[in-house]
């Protein structure tokens, strides 16, 4: 079926070189504007900038086009630039279709010819598929102003005082006794030797007591429901279940500490002089640096990547560990002059502000480097004999020196990795948000976006989206609370409408849809024994659609008829080349 | 020339079309065979799809979703999974081989297995040979 005043635009990204040196995109461009509908085709070097998205808005005006197609990375990535370019141009963002050229075909075919095809075929399916959409009107929801934070860390708390101190509600859900996290457990901070009580202990106390956050300690999140503007969430506090109402939700559930005693070279658990680094902590914050058997260590070695860089436990740098370990350096250097300090490194990191000068002024304070190889064979930690004069000998093989190295000390303090917290994937459910492989979050653009998440109201900060010292935690934090500021301003905000909706005419009230739906959304309406979409809950995941007998229902953007149009134009085009 | 399978895959937008973009911005190299078209859930996954694929000239079909529990829609993937039991019955019962659909679960982290799915899943169907779903029912109508 092939409809008359349909007129579409087709637009094939270079992407640079991304795309362009895999996929033949001016030959594609140029076959494509002969099928049917299609008005113009052009390639450019860079659809998703400004000249690029100005050739979009010139020619919906110029060539009366009322459809588009463009065809570059992923539409999880631009699908909503391109659909704000027809807004500007006065057209409805739905008549919009993307193909991923890029993440499912440059980057990851070899044969130039194959992926110029497959290519070809995924924009004339596009094509096709575009033929069959149709306007949406945008949904507006009003905003509740209050917001729900997750974890009462030093982001989580940075966040909630950021909102509370403009005057919002905001609800604070500590899953421990006491507010602080990770941040509260440290002694100094890197590379300015600041008391990290001294800047904590004052940010508790102004959370506990600020007029507009509530504090909910030895609390945890048993459901969230709604969607941004108006969630909801049912909390269990000292067995009793909580129900509270928010527009918007910062996550900070934080991190967890890498158990070393996972890893046998280095003997965590086996031998008492062997800590982790919190442990070591502890100690720096009692002011009494000492072995198990209360003397003064002449030498300790602080063994750096323990869990981190290595294929075996993750394969992620923690970030932290490299400056915490020139911190300690120093603390060591100055509590005890005498002591030997060994850092057993396998790369040094100091990146930040500040801290490549705590490298240079720490190496000049006689503490030795010593450089291990992370993929070969570990450190062995060991107990010392009596003859030894010491509690611990470490055996390696050292790089620099290229030589194997016996190192005696009386502490070993290992750098444990961070991991994500062991709640993460809990509330990851319960929130909606994606997990990478190791457990922390997926942010809604690695680059442009590492704040919000693909669930519209939820934001991620801190330490469980990735390893993060305090001032990358506060500035996320900050710029979390920002972004739920700036909704709350507006009063309210548009929602997707890619909802289900349910043709009376056809619907035989059979109910299966009201059977299928996970989110309650389809009631039964006995008078008229049809079905009906409550459109406010409906997240439109189309399950609902698949499980109609009858087909009387819906899934706008996602209709039988778009989706079937997808496939023919789809295997079409691949018979077509085929034939050729 | 040569038999060149042709696959359509239906992947659900949340964890298995995430991990097929991650497979590419790792830059992981698998067979050009097969076509994605995205779902918001494998819930949506409606048996026509997967018919309509056969009956296009497709010789596999591939359903991707999220593992069981992690569905972003809570239980679409397990409502996908019933309907692909009763589904590969009724190709059995049209004379398909009952391998030329596959339902497997991809997180937004596995771009590493989905590429690995990928060629198995080609080799596979290069292996049965095309599907005559198409050729036999041009013939008969």
């Amino acid at each position: 079926m092939i409809m008359n005043d349909i007129r579409i635009g087709v637009y094939v990204c270079w992407c640079g070189t991304n795309i362009a040196k895999m996929v033949d995109v001016e030959k594609i461009s140029e076959e494509l504007a002969t099928l049917p509908n299609v008005v113009i085709a052009k390639n450019y070097k860079y659809m998703c900038s400004d000249p690029g998205q100005d050739l979009i808005i010139q020619d919906i005006k110029e060539h009366k086009l009322n459809r588009v197609v463009v065809a570059a990375c992923s539409p999880r990535i631009h699908e909503l630039t391109f659909r704000k370019a027809l807004e500007h141009a006065g057209l409805n963002p739905y008549m919009f279709e993307m193909a991923n050229i890029r993440e499912q075909v440059s980057w990851v075919h070899t044969d130039r010819t194959e992926a110029t095809k497959k290519a070809k075929s995924l924009v004339a399916a596009a094509i096709n598929r575009v033929n069959y959409h149709e306007a949406l009107d945008k949904r507006k929801v009003e905003i509740d102003p209050s917001t729900l934070v997750i974890g009462g860390g030093i982001s989580g708390m940075t966040a909630a005082l950021e909102l509370a101190g403009a005057g919002k509600d905001v609800f604070l859900i500590e899953k421990s006794k006491e507010l602080g996290g990770y941040a509260a457990r440290l002694d100094l901070t890197f590379p300015y030797f600041y008391s990290a009580s001294q800047m904590i202990r004052p940010v508790i106390n102004k959370v506990l007591h600020h007029e507009h956050i509530k504090v909910f300690t030895e609390a945890e999140i048993e459901e969230i429901f709604g969607y941004i503007g108006s969630y909801q969430a049912k909390i269990r506090q000292n067995g009793s279940s909580i129900e509270l109402k928010f527009g918007n939700i910062i996550v900070a559930t934080g991190l967890k500490p890498f158990n070393p005693s996972v890893i046998n070279e280095y003997g965590y658990g086996r031998l008492p002089d062997v800590i982790t680094s919190l442990e070591f902590e502890e100690m720096l914050k009692s002011g009494r640096i000492l072995t198990k058997e209360g003397k003064i260590p002449g030498s300790v070695a602080i063994i750096h990547c323990v869990g981190s860089r290595n294929k075996n436990y993750h394969d992620y740098c923690s970030r932290t560990c490299c400056n915490t370990a020139l911190k300690y350096a120093n603390q060591i250097k100055s509590a005890l002059p005498e002591t030997h300090v060994y850092q057993l490194y396998a790369d040094m990191r100091a990146f930040g502000k500040g801290c490549e000068e705590l490298y240079a002024k720490t190496s000049r304070k006689n503490v030795i480097f010593m450089m291990f190889d992370q993929r070969g064979k570990l450190p062995e930690v060991r107990k010392a004999g009596e003859n030894d004069g010491c509690n611990l000998l470490i055996n390696f093989h050292e790089l620099l020196s290229s030589s194997d190295v016996e190192v005696p000390v009386d502490l070993v303090v290992l750098m444990t990795a961070m991991e994500a917290h062991e709640n993460a994937r809990d509330i990851a459910r319960a929130a909606g948000i994606s997990m990478c492989g190791n457990e922390f979050y997926i942010e809604k653009h690695p680059k442009l976006d590492p704040v919000a998440t693909t669930t519209d109201g939820v934001y991620i900060v801190g330490t469980c989206q990735s390893p993060k010292d305090i001032p990358d935690s506060v500035s996320q934090a900050k710029a979390a609370a920002a972004r739920i500021l700036a909704t709350i301003s507006k009063g309210e905000v548009e929602v997707e409408v890619t909802t289900a909706a349910v043709n009376e005419d056809i619907c035989c009230g059979c109910q299966t849809c009201v059977k299928v739906c996970p989110y309650s959304a389809i009631s039964y309406i006995e008078e008229r024994n049809v079905s009906h979409v409550n459109e406010i809950l409906c997240k439109g995941c189309g399950t609902c659609g698949s499980a109609c007998p009858s087909g009387a229902i819906r899934c706008r953007h996602f209709t039988d008829r778009q989706i079937l149009s997808q496939i023919e134009g789809l295997m079409e085009m691949i018979l077509l080349e085929e034939e050729n | 020339m040569s038999y060149k399978p042709k696959i359509v895959a239906f992947l659900c937008n949340w964890c298995s079309y995430t991990g097929a973009d991650l497979a590419g911005t790792s830059r992981m190299k698998y067979a050009p065979n097969i076509r994605i078209i995205r779902v918001m859930c494998s819930g949506r996954v409606e048996p026509t799809f997967v018919l309509k694929s056969f009956r296009e000239g497709a010789d596999g079909v591939m359903i991707l979703g999220c593992h069981p529990g992690d569905c972003h829609y809570h239980e679409g993937n397990y409502k996908c999974l019933r309907r692909y039991h009763l589904l590969k019955k009724f190709l059995l019962q049209m004379g398909l081989e009952e391998e030329r659909l596959r339902l497997e679960w991809i997180s937004a982290s596995e771009g590493k297995q989905f590429a690995e799915l990928v060629d198995e899943f080609t080799s596979q169907i290069t292996a049965l040979g095309p599907c005559k779903v198409k050729e036999t029912v041009e013939t008969i109508l």
